[in-house]
């Protein structure tokens, strides 16, 4: 029998079609999700034949090159998470007290003309950050402290804060903005002020939400590349000495993978293990900030 | 309660208010602040492209010399390359010849010529006055190294050949003479000659001594060695960008480098990364808000997009390398490089997709249901519709973010060797940021300034895209 062509039978099909198409769109992260995933662990195999997974986490020399050779990523770790702890210490009062601000303080309209402002600062290149870092601000520094070197950790966390303060800060006024009218109203109601309503009311309300924001600007801070590959150096310091040149994780992978090496080379495979480093610490900060959003949101929704 | 705790109550308030409006305006100030002295930077270009307009290219040198028992080093500019025809050629300038002098100011740094053109007074037309020392050739003719009899690795230098005509000849200077010291600087090698003469007619301001041997005696004579001109430059800031961008780079002479093959392989690396990653997240999108059921499977398929957009740049980078450059056999090439930056960009725009779909309200798709539109009529013919200011607004900001990213591309681009225009999408390539990476690293002097100039061309195309999708949010932003 010949189908119609506006039918209801060549409907159906064409509805099944575009059905089936735009699943496979939407699966599409799962195989991304998939490949990123395999193609680590497979990369890595040979290298943890070769290395210990607790030599890899414990052992404090980074020297692929070099004979003997060492692969601890320790002083890496380290450097990262110092240069990271740096910039949250910038980002998180500011970015807190601006999301303050703009939420409890600043009229609607106000409001309404930062807000986008936060957004496009948020989407000023990362390499900007790194040549603000190298030619302003490290000359700065080493104007106040001789000592520092040309590469030092400072300079990238400081700049590095500066770069994830509008994600604090827009990612905590969302949080802010949606704690429900009622709770500071009650507040108003028994007699608070204004600093009350906000402190005690508001910010404990939007506290889970806050941390959320947090974690996802640790994650953001160690998964940074350009910064810290510009200004903090390619020599990892142990103890971290944040006026030293320092590696971060991410600098290491750039280090190898701009490397004149043979491609059968092991060092390629050290790519994979610290790349499946990487990968899993900012997945695991990325989940957990997704649920604690998640939570908030049903909370007060 | 007391009066002074009261006062404290409400003081307290607006000292904290007040705080935290510091707070915000400390964020944006730093960052005006960063961006006011990128731009400050980024005006000695217009001074770079005028001498390189002129048709110099200069390069640092310097001098080893001891002078008693000090060893010192000498630096001097020497004009790396003279461009045929140029205006600097017509003076009478040679490849090879160093600066001495810049409108007035003694030059012993690179840098230092550009300062002199930017600071001389005067307007857009500049008549510049110079002082240069020709080369070696030219000043003294031939030398050649003769060795000393009876003190084995010294040599002495001897004037073999003088053109007519040349400043050593009108010094009296004859074939034949050993040069031994010119002011103060010890005579050693036929290069350092020349050399010693240059950093000696740098260091006095009118014509030099050179002690020379002849005949077994020793003469002194006087010597000018520098001669002087009018060089016309133009300080034209427009036509110095216009230059810089439309320009290939140079990784020699920043004052030649230029941006056209980053930005031409911006575009293909974003083009290629727009086809991939706009159909694909699209798709995505409407499956997910249109479609699919609440299910763990969709469940799933959202934990999974939120966290792929927040892994590391670096990391797709790696991804890109194995697969698509090496198992695929893309190589380092624009192809490979755009599709990899696909990844990096799909779940962005999933997740600006789906907000565009979710502002449509449901009783849209409720009055298509109800005259009988199946779901593929009502999405095409009345969600799409008035989801698309969105969609196309969360393109844009996707596109702005793939023209900012170089942690991915920094493994899969080939930017220090790129000085070509690519025309092929197996070409090897760079992109903007990734030039400003390379020449940010760089130590010579005058790529602090291009890369300072690069960031602003960058931030002027991000700055039109991010103008552009918050001008359509707001012209088409449907109100319900």
């Amino acid at each position: 029998m010949k189908v119609p062509r506006h039918g209801p039978r060549g409907r159906y099909v064409k509805e099944g079609l575009i059905r089936g198409l735009l699943f496979a769109c939407g699966s599409a992260a799962v195989v991304i999700t998939l490949v990123t995933v395999g193609t680590f662990i497979l990369g890595s195999l040979p290298f943890f034949q070769k290395v210990s997974l607790w030599e890899f986490l414990t052992s404090i020399r980074w020297a692929p090159l070099t004979i003997p050779q060492s692969y601890g990523v320790l002083a890496l770790m380290a450097d990262t998470l110092v240069i990271t702890a740096i910039a949250l210490i910038v980002a998180l009062p500011l970015g807190i007290l601006s999301a303050v601000f703009l939420s409890e303080y600043a009229s609607e309209r106000t409001r309404r003309t930062l807000k986008p402002l936060l957004e496009i600062l948020a989407g000023i290149p990362t390499v900007v950050y790194g040549f603000f870092a190298l030619r302003f601000i490290t000359p700065l520094l080493q104007g106040i402290f001789p000592e520092i070197g040309f590469w030092n950790g400072l300079s990238a966390g400081l700049v590095m804060g500066f770069m994830i303060l509008p994600l604090v800060a827009s990612l905590s006024e969302d949080v802010l903005y949606a704690v429900p009218r009622s709770l500071r109203e009650g507040a108003y109601a028994l007699g608070a002020t204004k600093f009350e309503v906000v402190t005690r009311v508001v910010i404990p309300a939007a506290f889970s939400g806050i941390g959320a924001a947090f974690i996802l600007a640790m994650s953001r801070a160690i998964g940074e590349t350009m910064i810290v590959a510009l200004a903090a150096g390619r020599t990892p310091a142990w103890p971290p000495d944040p006026t030293q040149p320092m590696m971060a994780l991410t600098t290491t992978i750039v280090n190898i993978a701009t490397g004149d090496h043979e491609a059968t080379a092991f060092i390629w495979s050290a790519l994979f293990a610290i790349g499946l480093l990487l990968f899993v610490m900012t997945l695991l900060l990325n989940v957990a900030s997704y649920f604690i959003v998640r939570r908030f949101r049903e909370r007060y929704e | 309660m007391s009066e002074a705790k009261r006062a404290w109550r409400r003081s307290k308030g607006a000292l904290f208010a007040l705080v935290a409006a510091v707070s915000l305006g400390l964020g944006l100030v730093v960052v005006a602040v960063l961006l006011i002295t990128t731009g400050l930077n980024s005006w000695r270009l217009v001074a770079m492209r005028a001498t390189a307009d002129a048709g110099l290219s200069l390069s640092l040198r310097s001098l080893q010399a001891s002078t008693g028992s000090q060893q010192a080093y000498y630096p001097y500019v020497v004009l790396a390359q003279v461009a045929s025809n140029s205006r600097a050629e017509k003076l009478g300038l040679r490849q090879g010849d160093a600066l001495i002098r810049v409108a007035g100011q003694g030059i012993t740094r690179v840098s230092a010529v550009w300062e002199a053109v930017e600071q001389a007074p005067g307007g857009r037309d500049l008549r510049l006055p110079i002082a240069w020392v020709p080369n070696s050739r030219q000043l003294l003719g031939e030398l050649r190294a003769e060795a000393i009899p009876n003190t084995p690795g010294r040599f002495r230098v001897v004037i073999s050949t003088l053109p007519p005509g040349s400043p050593a000849e009108q010094a009296g200077l004859q074939t034949g003479d050993v040069l031994l010291s010119a002011n103060d600087l010890s005579i050693m090698g036929t290069r350092q000659a020349w050399e010693a003469i240059v950093i000696a007619t740098q260091r006095a301001s009118g014509p030099i001594t050179l002690q020379v041997e002849r005949d077994s005696q020793i003469l002194t004579l006087p010597f000018t060695a520098q001669q002087q001109g009018e060089l016309t430059v133009q300080r034209a800031a427009w036509r110095a960008l216009w230059a810089f961008v439309s320009s290939l780079n140079e990784p020699r002479y920043p004052e030649h480098a230029g941006l056209a093959s980053a930005i031409l392989g911006s575009l293909y690396v974003v083009f290629v990364m727009a086809i991939v990653a706009f159909p694909l997240g699209i798709g995505a999108a409407l499956y997910l808000e249109e479609y699919a059921s609440r299910s763990t499977l969709t469940e799933i398929l959202q934990v999974l997009i939120a966290n792929l957009a927040g892994v590391p740049s670096v990391v797709y980078g790696i991804i890109g390398l194995e697969i698509l450059a090496r198992a695929a056999g893309l190589g380092r090439s624009i192809l490979a490089g755009g599709i990899a930056l696909a990844l990096l960009i799909l779940p962005i725009m999933i997740l600006a997709a789906r907000e565009a779909l979710r502002t449509v309200p449901p009783w849209v798709r409720e009055a298509a249901y109800s005259v009988g539109a199946t779901r593929w009529q009502t999405v095409r013919h009345h969600v799409l519709p008035y989801a698309l200011p969105g969609i196309f607004t969360g393109m844009i900001l996707t596109l702005s973010r793939a023209i900012g990213e170089a942690a991915l591309l920094i493994l899969l681009g080939a930017f220090l060797y790129v000085t070509y225009v690519p025309t092929n999408l197996k070409d090897s390539f760079t992109v903007i940021p990734l030039q400003i990476f390379d020449w940010a690293t760089k130590p010579q002097e005058g790529f602090t300034t291009i890369a300072a100039a690069a960031i602003l061309v960058l931030l002027g195309i991000l700055l039109i895209l991010n103008a552009t999708a918050i001008a359509l949010r707001n012209r088409f932003q449907m109100r319900w």
